[in-house]
């Protein structure tokens, strides 16, 4: 099949294999992923190699996208909105993950420190849109369904910087560990970090600067992702983080003037196919034959992350005094994975390509295993917590 | 010529503490919902809400604060279908349904821009505030198109 014709394909199908998704109560980034593992090359291999090839690409420019996105949330207002509670709890429920997996994986399963901080870092990730789903199926509604959702609102934010900082030191410890100076570690990784953060916040002002000759909603669509592909290329030309300085070009934008919000309505046009490419790639990605090795990583790596989101939340809910019912099943509403966690493991897949077919793997498989539970664990921890208002049948 | 020239300075605006029964109350008797500024005691502008937000009323959970998230399956309620409960036009306040994040005008915009943002914006109508963000009044795309007649002479 050639690329065109194979793009064409996992438009259509990716599209009425939503639909379908739906009826079951899954979101449609779950068939998408499914499909992309079926048409993959170790299914029934429809899709070409150059799109497989492609998607690396894809993937950075998605992340891109979804970064900038993020970015626009940290304003006084996003916080004031969210409120402490949802901050704290959102903070040690992502932290707490990474923390764990990480050391889980050095200590039990003897993976080189860097390999180990990947894997904690995009367990840190999330997956809001079956949460969502699971909210409105059975209309909850209550406090706990308020912090919840404001807690995926903001988590993928903190999984991004999460991300980018372990990424930033992962490569600093993989390829400058013939000299084991400590020092140089840390100066690779924040010369990645305040890099990027001084280009995402240069190229903010230089599209805000030039925003008044923006006529039009094409041009400002036209405006938008030109500006953003150019922080990703050239991130990726200076060997700066991409996540970080797209994202901090989101928030410098929104931070200088309320009305720069157009920037980030307008994305909403263009994303949905790009994100359905994404996943269909991810899920084609998955090498079948990797499955059988990945066994108790698959399971160490489940145990921990979700031990971490638990822990992170009571812990979060201690500091700022919620209620028992509150803070005891948070955590379990917190256990889908999905888009973050895949872009994450794509590009550390493309970063490190002696260790990234493990690592993206093991993520798709636990993602498949994720979304297929973690919506009943959502509903189960919506029950216990009194906020299910209609039972379905 | 200056926004502040043309624009209407008698605005109805609303709390954060009003009820979403007082609300739509208030708005009653006009043809369509209009865009309306939410103000503190010193008349500061915090936020507005428009007919969209009413829609967001029907759904179980506050609209805004997603509105980053990507991947979200973008379904809209049934607002024909959900039950809602009686008591909500009480529950519900000015405050659960604002927008907090809205393009806003200096009274010293020129008409040339006030048009072109409302353009840009896909929007018809825009607060207006002074320098230290209290709100002065309330513009129209159509304020602006009958300067531009009155202008050519043709009113």
């Amino acid at each position: 099949m050639n690329t065109i014709l194979g793009l064409g394909f996992i438009l259509i199908a990716g599209l009425f294999s939503a639909r379908l998704i739906n009826k079951i109560k899954f979101p449609a980034v779950t068939a998408y992923l499914l499909l992309g593992i079926l048409i993959g090359p170790s299914i029934l291999n429809l899709t070409s190699q150059e799109l497989i090839n492609s998607s690396g690409f894809i993937s950075n420019i998605v992340l891109g996208l979804i970064a900038f996105g993020l970015g626009q949330s940290f304003t006084r207002e996003f916080f004031r909105n969210i409120g402490r509670p949802v901050l704290w709890i959102s903070i040690l429920e992502a932290v707490l993950p990474w923390v764990l997996v990480t050391l889980s994986f050095f200590f039990i399963l003897k993976q080189p420190f860097y390999v180990a901080l990947l894997f904690g870092a995009i367990a840190s990730a999330t997956a809001p849109a079956a949460t969502v789903m699971v909210v409105r199926e059975y209309k909850a509604k209550g406090r706990f369904t308020d912090i919840l959702l404001g807690v995926v609102a903001i988590d993928d934010a903190w999984c991004l910087i999460i991300f980018a900082l372990s990424l930033a030191l992962s490569k600093a410890l993989a390829f400058h560990s013939s000299n084991t100076f400590i020092f140089k570690v840390i100066f690779h990784s924040l010369i990645e970090i305040v890099g990027a953060l001084m280009l995402g916040g240069l190229i903010a002002c230089f599209a805000t600067l030039f925003s008044k000759f923006i006529r039009t909603q094409t041009e400002l669509l036209i405006y938008t992702l030109g500006f953003i592909l150019l922080t990703t290329g050239l991130a990726i030309l200076l060997h700066l983080s991409v996540l970080l300085a797209n994202m901090f070009l989101g928030t410098v934008l929104i931070n200088i003037n309320k009305s720069n919000l157009e920037f980030f309505d307008v994305l909403k046009l263009i994303d949905s196919p790009l994100y359905l490419l994404f996943f269909v790639l991810a899920g084609a990605n998955l090498e079948i034959g990797l499955l059988k090795g990945i066994g108790i990583t698959g399971i160490i790596y489940i145990f921990f992350r979700t031990t971490g989101k638990t822990v992170g939340s009571v812990w979060g809910g201690y500091i700022v005094k919620v209620e028992d019912r509150i803070r005891r099943y948070l955590g379990l509403g917190l256990l889908p994975q999905a888009g973050v966690a895949l872009g994450c493991a794509l590009i550390a897949k493309s970063d490190f390509p002696e260790v990234g077919s493990m690592i993206f793997t093991t993520i798709v498989a636990t993602t498949v295993i994720y979304e297929l539970f973690g919506p009943l664990c959502t509903k189960y921890a919506l029950h216990k917590a009194g906020e299910i208002t209609i039972e379905h049948h | 010529m200056q926004v502040k020239e043309i624009m209407s300075k008698e605005v109805i605006t609303v709390r954060r503490s009003t009820k979403l029964k007082e609300l739509l109350g208030l708005f009653n008797k006009f043809h369509l919902f209009p865009l309306v500024p939410v103000v503190e005691e010193n008349s500061r502008l915090i936020g507005i809400v428009s007919f969209r937000n009413l829609i967001d009323v029907f759904s179980p959970y506050r609209q805004e604060i997603l509105k980053t998230v990507p991947f979200l399956d973008d379904q809209e309620e049934d607002i024909f279908k959900v039950e809602l409960t009686k008591d909500i036009g009480n529950l519900v306040i000015v405050e659960d349904i604002m927008e907090t994040k809205f393009v806003s005008l200096q009274e010293d915009t020129t008409l040339e821009e006030a048009f072109k943002l409302m353009k840009l914006h896909l929007k018809e109508e825009f607060p207006v505030t002074d320098k230290t963000g209290k709100l002065v009044g309330k513009i129209g795309i159509f304020d602006i198109i009958r300067r531009v007649f009155q202008e050519k002479g043709v009113i």
